[in-house]
């Protein structure tokens, strides 16, 4: 599908120099049934970098289609993502929740994950906009 | 007085990840240059590490990881330089928007951001960053 501001989902993650990737989840036919593989969920996550850490991953979205959670689906997505930034070289991984968003911070913790807002005081800030484009003198 | 250059890193340093063929960062670096006839060349003050991040919503953005200035030559406005720096590169690479984390304690860069227009997400919207490493991260990749 196109992303909004006319860049193409398609051309930023499967050119030359990918500007993210992507896991699926995909459920698998029974022996016998007719119907290919079947995708019901993904992973989208980048390359980051910690002056301090190296290389890490950010897993930017996780989703399950409504009618296949509860099965452990979330739960092997990112541990997939977990083993590919092990396999990259990548020391950490991260991502971002919201804190009314229970469910899915529950489950970042319940796989080993640290809330680093609460822990230690980190605020995302975003320019964006008229002020960003102020702040380019443009 | 000295006139300060805010310009992209081009020096072969031993840091492999940031100057292969496909960097894993980028580097504005801000040098004071010398004075008409003064013989040492630039020197660099101050630096702005950065990357390209990916939004499904609104695409391609940048993440400002790194921002600094030799404590010597704060308060100059060579931070807020590094910064305008970064939105203008930003623009022309296309992105809608570049985001950076600060610590809830240090008030400065707090008010500097804000002053730019920057927006406390966490505080507006309420997000938290969460992160996995060392054996909590081993243990889920069954590694």
């Amino acid at each position: 599908s196109e992303a909004s501001g006319g860049r193409s989902l398609r051309a930023d993650g499967f050119g030359e120099n990918p500007f993210y990737h992507c896991l699926v989840a995909e459920i698998l036919p029974a022996p016998g049934e007719p119907l290919g593989p079947c995708v019901v969920g993904y992973g989208l996550y980048y390359f980051i970098y910690s002056t301090w850490k190296g290389r890490n991953i950010y897993l930017e979205d996780v989703y399950v289609m409504p009618e296949y959670r509860g099965q452990g689906i979330g739960s092997k997505i990112i541990k997939k993502v977990a083993e590919v930034a092990l396999d990259k070289g990548c020391s950490q991984f991260r991502l971002a929740v919201l804190n009314w968003n229970q469910k899915a911070i529950d489950l970042y913790k319940a796989l080993g994950a640290q809330d680093l807002t609460e822990a230690e005081g980190w605020h995302s800030f975003r320019f964006e906009g008229e002020a960003m484009r102020k702040l380019a003198g443009k």
